[in-house]
């Protein structure tokens, strides 16, 4: 049998202001993932940091160490890999006052 | 096919029961003759994906009550206590979660088409918990969950009609612990999508509607913390033909559909055969209602 290869729609068109975060995502079984977050608005504002988070039991969250610089127009992608996770992954993002990005995050998860 | 009532097809009948009951994975189930699907999560997500509102041009125009939804999760039901408890015979089952918001609701689906139009039947082994971020039993911070069929004629049949029959364990409804079975007989108006004439919405999962099956109250099964979880079945039937249901159980119980009423509206130009299937949760509190499923078995007569 094929190993499982799934793609899972976290967050779409989900407004991003403040202290964002995806919606946790439990995949244990996933030995690796790529999340792409995608501005489907054109961003306003400063752009933070993306960052990869990791959680021991989907409630509380760490910095994974994986980061990437949100989109800073329309339709601009970021890609965040990981391979070592534990059971739950989330991304988020702390906008500044005035800033906000409408993104589509996608988690892209093999066993 | 339909077996005739032969003394060969009692045979095989009889076969068909202890070849069933004799495998580990099926035994647990009552299907009839065909199974359509039978979905164990250790084997994936079997097909479940995230019910998409219909959108034109631009995601803003999908309702509201679409928007809010996400993927489902394959999970062992790892909790901060007691870690993974996992599923019935794997360490896996999927998983419904809601937002953090009181009244927020997430939908897996499954979408096929039918062959005949006849009996079908949906059983499922699930349960049902609130994020487990309080110290407290949390009873009452799951609102519902619940399934619901997506039902249409073929193309020759001159139905008139597309069928929903919806159906949700009330588990609490302002902090109220009701735990009762509801079905849903309305939806809400439908809202033109776009410009091009071309799509429609209609939020049949509206909050609004939901009416008592009789007889519907059941205290199931919850257990003492959060984090402690129990499986219980649930079996529905359901007749094409008729576009009637013919059947409800839930563990030792069985209820009463005389009364029972499906959703029913003008069919659409481009659901034929449509054969769908829903799962999905509601939250009572600003907190997150999680509805598993250790697994799935669709079966009918054909």
């Amino acid at each position: 049998m094929l190993p499982e290869n799934i793609t899972a729609v976290v967050g779409r068109n989900d407004r991003w202001t403040g202290n964002a975060a995806s919606e946790p995502h439990e995949c244990g079984w996933a030995r690796e993932a790529i999340i792409f977050v995608r501005a489907l608005k054109t961003p306003k504002g400063k752009q933070p940091v993306a960052r990869v988070e990791i959680s021991p039991d989907g409630m509380r969250w760490l910095p994974e160490g994986t980061e990437a610089a949100m989109p800073s127009e329309k339709d601009g992608i970021i890609a965040l890999r990981v391979n070592h996770f534990g059971n739950w992954l989330r991304v988020s993002a702390d906008f500044g006052n005035d800033a906000e990005s409408t993104v589509l995050v996608t988690i892209h998860l093999k066993a | 096919m339909t077996i005739q009532k032969t003394p060969t097809a009692d045979m095989a009948e009889a076969l068909r029961l202890a070849m069933l009951r004799a495998n580990p994975d099926l035994s647990r189930f009552d299907p009839l003759p065909r199974i359509i699907s039978h979905d164990d999560f250790s084997r994936g997500h079997c097909g479940w994906s995230q019910l998409v509102g219909n959108y034109e041009d631009d995601l803003d125009t999908m309702l509201p009550g679409y928007a809010q939804h996400t993927s489902a999760m394959i999970s062992t039901l790892g909790h901060w206590d007691a870690g993974s408890h996992g599923g019935m015979d794997s360490s896996y089952a999927l998983k419904i979660a809601t937002r953090a918001r009181a009244g927020a609701r997430n939908v897996a689906i499954k979408r096929h088409t039918f062959r005949k139009r006849g009996p079908i039947r949906f059983e499922v082994y699930f349960t049902f918990k609130p994020e487990a971020n309080e110290l407290a039993l949390s009873e009452t911070d799951v609102r519902s969950v619940g399934f619901l069929f997506d039902l249409q004629g073929g193309d020759r049949d001159n139905a008139d009609d597309r069928i929903m029959p919806h159906i949700r364990f009330l588990n609490a409804e302002n902090g109220k612990h009701v735990q009762k079975w509801q079905f849903k007989p309305e939806t809400t108006k439908f809202k033109t999508i776009g410009t091009a004439d071309k799509t429609v919405s209609h939020d049949h999962l509206a909050p609004e509607g939901w009416r008592d099956l009789p007889d519907g109250g059941q205290r199931l099964c919850y257990n003492e913390i959060p984090t402690k979880i129990n499986w219980t079945y649930l079996c529905f039937d359901f007749d094409l033909e008729s576009m009637r249901a013919t059947g409800f159980r839930c563990n030792d119980r069985t209820f009463d559909m005389s009364g029972f009423r499906s959703i029913s509206i003008p069919a659409m130009k481009n659901l034929w055969c449509m054969l769908n299937f829903c799962l999905f949760a509601e939250t009572d509190t600003d907190k997150r209602a999680f509805l598993y499923v250790d697994s799935v078995c669709i079966s009918g007569d054909f």
